[in-house]
């Protein structure tokens, strides 16, 4: 009999039921990631850093009387960073309560005694927490446009000259999801959390770490430090809130190989999450 | 059942005093914020210009390192800081100082840290061109070093943003380095989408680089780019300076004409009206000829010199 994960709205992954001519596993990894962007959504928190960040940019407008004609930039600047920035909290705290919640509430018993993979489990959640942050970013992505409009007095091109730095800022969190939920796969929540707060910083410093390998010395530490360079996102790459601000947008080409860059890389976090995740024991 | 009875009454009456004592003292804690908020605001404390305020104590290459993808965000912050740190200091000094502040120099405004805000602001952000205008406009009436540096940098960074060249090229001509100005203004617009004039200026730089006209156009050209509501007082206060000095030319070959003729300096502007009239806008009532703001000049020297009301917008000095 083909059963997969309920996606009615008020229940929870262990309500699991015969779904009809739903036997892929594309089905079953969506309707995981379908209940996984509901439970974020009902998350009233999540709720609140939307509203909260409307209210930042409605802010920034005030903010921008102060700045000696320069409303527009403080604007995207703002508007941008905290997009990435809330983003960023999301990604962490939602993500690497998604395993553990599951484990905590007993309902991983249920989901994984169905025809369901742990590989799938963890991409299904993983693709509803992208989707939750899709949504999220669109809505504060309009909400500084909308601003912007508004600072301008009619239409500007900054309108949608930001629209590829918001690109790469949900890439960045895409990948920065991939990276919680393989800690949350192994650890605590809070040392989930810790750590994947460490990758996001370090990742904006990768780029010094390949500099500073290339001034070692010792074969061994330049390896080290090579080897941690590519080993860690690349964040500095998907950064383009400042030129964004100014106008510049990234060509057509830095978009796709950031995207197939975010890609690959979230792919390879996945699928070291699920070999981790494949060799733990829930009894 | 009778001791239980007034068990639980003891409990209850403990439990109403609890509340009311946590009421009252909530309340009397409250009273005591209010009146001390009063008391606050009643002594306020003495403003020290302490020297240990006005130090920053990030470099603007770490600050670059440590703001990660926020830069810009950071920039932004410098950069507002920047203008309120300049306008608090204007304020505190008209306060002190009724009379008008120099705009030729600055320096008695101890702004020492507006350098380094600059750097910081521009050194995270290179894009960002209005710090590099602000400086150009502030930072040679005290520091012109700091001016040459900021503006160079921003070049450096910038090398097609043709305001750059442009604001660079003033710098110099306010230090009298007229053959640099030339140089740069003549840069700047060889530069696509440099506006015509760049190249303009470039020459008469070259030609009369002193020359009234010439400071004429550079204010005007400096006044239609700048989107500063501070710059662009500053600059419009540049331009009637300009105007004043032309009028007051003419007034003192009017003041020399008539001592010449009389053997002595006229005792009120009615003497020189006549000759004034044709050139300039005077006061009906007094024939006092009227500066470009509006404000009538004043006789100094007994009557044989003109000069602008303190009180005028014209800067005084």
């Amino acid at each position: 009999m083909n059963q997969t994960v309920s996606d009615t709205p008020n229940s929870n992954n262990a309500d699991v039921r015969p779904v009809r001519g739903s036997n892929s596993t594309v089905s079953r990894i969506g309707t995981i990631a379908r209940n996984a962007f509901r439970e974020a959504v009902r998350d009233r928190v999540l709720y609140n850093l939307v509203l909260f960040v409307l209210l930042l940019t409605a802010g920034a407008i005030f903010l921008g009387e102060l700045s000696g004609g320069q409303e527009a930039k403080i604007i995207v600047d703002l508007g941008l960073s905290s997009i990435l920035l809330f983003g960023v909290f999301i990604a962490i705290f939602v993500g690497v309560g998604l395993v553990h919640k599951e484990i905590e509430r007993r309902t991983i018993y249920a989901i994984l005694s169905k025809p369901i993979g742990r590989g799938e489990f963890l991409l299904g959640k993983y693709l509803g927490l992208c989707l939750t942050l899709l949504v999220n970013v669109l809505v504060m992505g309009t909400g500084v446009s909308l601003a912007l409009l508004y600072v301008k007095r009619g239409w500007d091109p900054l309108v949608i000259r930001i629209w590829p730095a918001i690109l790469l800022i949900y890439l960045e969190l895409a990948i920065l999801t991939a990276v919680a939920l393989l800690f949350s796969s192994f650890s605590s929540p809070a040392l989930s959390a810790l750590l994947t707060f460490f990758v996001f910083i370090a990742g904006h410093f990768s780029a010094d770490l390949k500099t500073f390998a290339a001034s070692l010395g010792g074969t061994a530490a330049r390896w080290f430090f090579t080897g941690l360079y590519y080993l860690l996102p690349n964040f500095a790459n998907y950064s383009q809130i400042t030129p964004a601000a100014h106008g510049y947008a990234p060509g057509a080409t830095t978009l796709l190989v950031a995207l197939l860059y975010a890609t690959l890389y979230a792919g390879v976090v996945l699928a070291a999450g699920t070999l981790v995740f494949n060799q733990r024991n829930f009894k | 059942m009778t001791m239980q009875t007034d068990a639980i009454v003891i409990a209850k009456t403990a439990q109403r005093a609890r509340t009311m004592g946590l009421a009252s003292v909530l309340l009397l804690g409250a009273i005591g914020v209010v009146l001390l908020a009063r008391w606050i605001d009643a002594h306020p404390q003495t403003p020290v210009i302490a020297t240990a305020q006005e130090d920053l104590y990030v470099k603007p290459g770490t600050a670059k390192s440590l703001t990660l993808a926020f830069n810009g965000l950071a920039a932004d912050w410098y950069w507002m800081r920047s203008l309120q740190y300049v306008g608090r200091k204007v304020l505190r000094y008209q306060d002190s100082n009724p009379g008008q502040l120099s705009l030729k120099d600055l320096s008695d405004l101890d702004l020492r840290i507006l350098p380094p805000l600059l750097r910081l602001s521009t050194t995270l952000d290179p894009q960002f061109i209005a710090p590099y205008e602000f400086g150009a406009m502030i930072l040679p009436t005290f520091n012109n070093e700091e001016a040459i540096a900021l503006l160079t940098y921003g070049i450096e960074q910038n090398p097609k943003t043709w305001r750059l060249y442009q604001h660079l090229g003033y710098v110099y001509w306010q230090s009298g380095n007229y053959q640099k100005s030339a140089d740069l203004y003549s840069a700047g617009g060889r530069l696509p989408g440099a506006p015509s004039w760049m190249s303009e200026m470039g020459a008469r730089m070259t030609l009369e680089a002193g020359s009234r006209e010439a400071a004429r156009q550079m204010y005007q050209h400096l006044y239609q780019e700048s989107s500063d509501e501070f710059v662009k007082q500053m600059l419009l206060r540049r331009m009637l300076q300009v105007d004043s000095f032309e009028q007051r030319e003419i007034i003192r070959r009017a003041l020399k004409e008539y001592s010449t003729r009389n053997g002595k300096c006229p005792t009120s502007w009615k003497d020189i009206a006549g000759t004034l009239l044709p050139h300039l806008r005077l006061e009906p009532n007094t024939g006092a000829p009227l500066d470009p703001a509006g404000t009538a000049y004043v006789l100094v020297k007994g009557g044989c010199e003109v000069d602008v009301d303190p009180r005028s917008q014209v800067p005084y000095r």
